[in-house]
């Protein structure tokens, strides 16, 4: 005998597989984007637009994205834009005249009228105050990238929830670096700055 | 379905979808707080009123600038591979294909039109006709900017941080990097990739040396005999470590700047003092590149805007 569906039972059908693939498809949206396998989060230097949320929203604190110095893009300029703040009285690595908020950026002379600029990775808070100097005065060569010896390359990266240039993204952890001026991933200079 | 089940699907549905909600609009963009790390050079882009000396009168839009220059009544732009011509109005009058990626334009009082490349340099008759292209400079070179003073053609390399000079025919006769041995004669400094000269009407040929923030004037053999300029993000100096990035010369010898950084067009007297505002930093909202300059026959002040990609005219107030 056919079973007969009343109005009844059909709404109550629909209910339930509406539910049921709502609720698959907010699972599967919540879970879009968690499988880590073989990929870490980065950031795209020519994206960002030093908003400050990688000093703010990283689930580690100090943040696990630091500042990088591609040092053949350097000027080595004496009035650093990412060094100096505007309007500074000096230029001398008086705390009063650094941009930085955390002095996480050592002045070296090398010979007049050249300074090379050194992160000091401990120190710095991944900020992009420097980066926005250096990008609107100097040569863009203070840039922001996710330091994989720190980041515990969450499911998803709390910053890239917020960023708001969409400039993280996950990439191969076989090239997890995306550095200005064509260094080698985890190479010498960006290794020890 | 047992009701149980059903009102707890309904429960982590709403659930999750408050979830998602919340985090949406918690993330938009209206939404977010404050950069507590913003980086603002707002306080120095005032200007006081009394320094403008100029208003803008005519915008002209152009595709893909990449330099340009004003002879005889017309404007000469360079875009991708192609070099236009056109009336002050915007009428064009000549479009010519050239080779790829040229860097610079300039036309001598007979019309023979230059142009540099990364390494190397075409001269073109007043039709776009090639009449000479110059073997490469160097391979490391990056030829920015040009002037002529007489017969001699001044070309700027920012690649070798020094200055050629080339006959008109464009055979290279010597080169000098601004230096003798002197402390103070330091040469060129150039923190960035743009390097840029020009002759004014009593044929001294001028030199930016952008990491020094200075203008320097040097002999046509080479040799350093004054200089200008200081570095500051107040109105009267330079700011930021690559500016001057363009200057041109107003036909008495005051010169026309243009900064990056904080983007403004000023005029200075001879001397190096402050004359007065073309163009404040308001008058390039947004903006990220210096924008080249050239002054024509009536010594109004032509602006190639990059990031708006325009050619704007000024003139005296
Ligand atoms: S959140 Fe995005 S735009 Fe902001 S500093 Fe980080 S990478 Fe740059
Ligand atoms: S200014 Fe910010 S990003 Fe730059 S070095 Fe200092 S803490 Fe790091
Ligand atoms: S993945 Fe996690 S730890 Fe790494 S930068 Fe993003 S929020 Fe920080």
């Amino acid at each position: 005998m056919s079973k007969r569906i009343d109005r009844r039972n059909f709404i109550r059908g629909c209910a339930r597989y509406t539910l049921g693939f709502g609720l698959a498809g907010l699972v599967g949206f919540t879970l879009k984007d968690t499988t880590t396998g073989e990929w870490v989060w980065q950031i795209d230097p020519f994206k960002c637009t030093s908003c400050g949320r990688c000093a703010t929203h990283c689930v580690l604190n100090p943040s696990a994205v630091k500042c990088v110095h591609a040092y053949p893009l350097c000027g080595y300029c004496d009035l650093c834009g990412g060094y100096l703040k505007p309007g500074h009285i000096s230029r001398d690595t008086a705390a009063e005249n650094m941009l930085c908020p955390t002095a996480a950026i050592e002045r070296k002379f090398i010979e007049e009228p050249y300074y090379e600029y050194k992160i000091i990775e401990d120190l710095c808070i991944g900020c992009a105050k420097c980066v926005e100097g250096c990008s609107a005065f100097g040569n863009g060569s203070l840039h922001l990238q996710i330091r994989h010896n720190l980041c515990v390359n969450c499911n998803e990266c709390a910053i890239a929830r917020v960023c708001p240039s969409d400039a993280i993204s996950r990439v191969p952890a076989s090239e997890p670096y995306k550095i200005k001026g064509g260094f080698e991933p985890g190479s010498q200079d960006v290794a020890e700055s | 379905m047992n009701r149980t089940i059903q009102i707890v699907l309904i429960l982590a549905i709403l659930a999750i979808a408050a979830v998602v909600l919340y985090d949406s609009l918690s993330t938009r963009i209206d939404k977010r707080p404050d950069n507590p790390y913003q980086f603002s050079v707002e306080e120095f882009k005032p200007v006081d009123e009394s320094l403008l000396s100029h208003r803008e009168v005519r915008q002209i839009e152009v595709d893909n600038p990449v330099a340009f220059t004003w002879q005889n009544g017309k404007l000469f732009l360079l875009s991708g591979n192609s070099l236009q011509v056109i009336t002050p109005e915007g009428r064009e009058l000549l479009n010519k294909r050239i080779d790829f990626n040229p860097r610079s334009v300039l036309v001598d009082k007979h019309g023979q039109i230059i142009i540099s490349y990364e390494n190397y340099l075409v001269a073109l008759d007043s039709e776009g006709n090639e009449l000479y292209r110059s073997e490469m400079l160097d391979e490391n070179s990056l030829l920015t900017s040009l002037a002529i003073s007489g017969e001699t053609l001044f070309v700027a390399d920012a690649g070798k941080r020094q200055v050629w000079i080339l006959n008109m025919e464009l055979e290279t006769i010597e080169s000098f990097r601004g230096e003798s041995g002197v402390s103070d004669v330091h040469g060129f400094i150039l923190p960035s990739l743009h390097f840029h000269l020009a002759v004014n009407e009593e044929d001294e040929l001028w030199i930016t040396n952008s990491g020094m923030h200075r203008i320097q004037n040097y002999s046509l053999t080479g040799r350093l005999r004054r200089d200008w300029g200081e570095p500051s993000f107040s109105i009267e100096g330079f700011s930021g470590c690559c500016n001057p990035y363009y200057f041109a010369f107003l036909s008495d010898g005051r010169f026309v700047t243009s900064e990056k950084g904080i983007i403004r067009v000023k005029i200075y007297r001879e001397s190096g003092e402050l004359e007065s505002v073309v163009a404040p930093a308001a008058m390039f909202p947004n903006g990220e590149k210096a924008p080249a300059i050239a002054v024509d026959e009536n010594d109004h002040i032509w602006l190639l805007d990059f990031d708006k990609k325009m050619l704007r005219l000024f003139r005296p107030v």
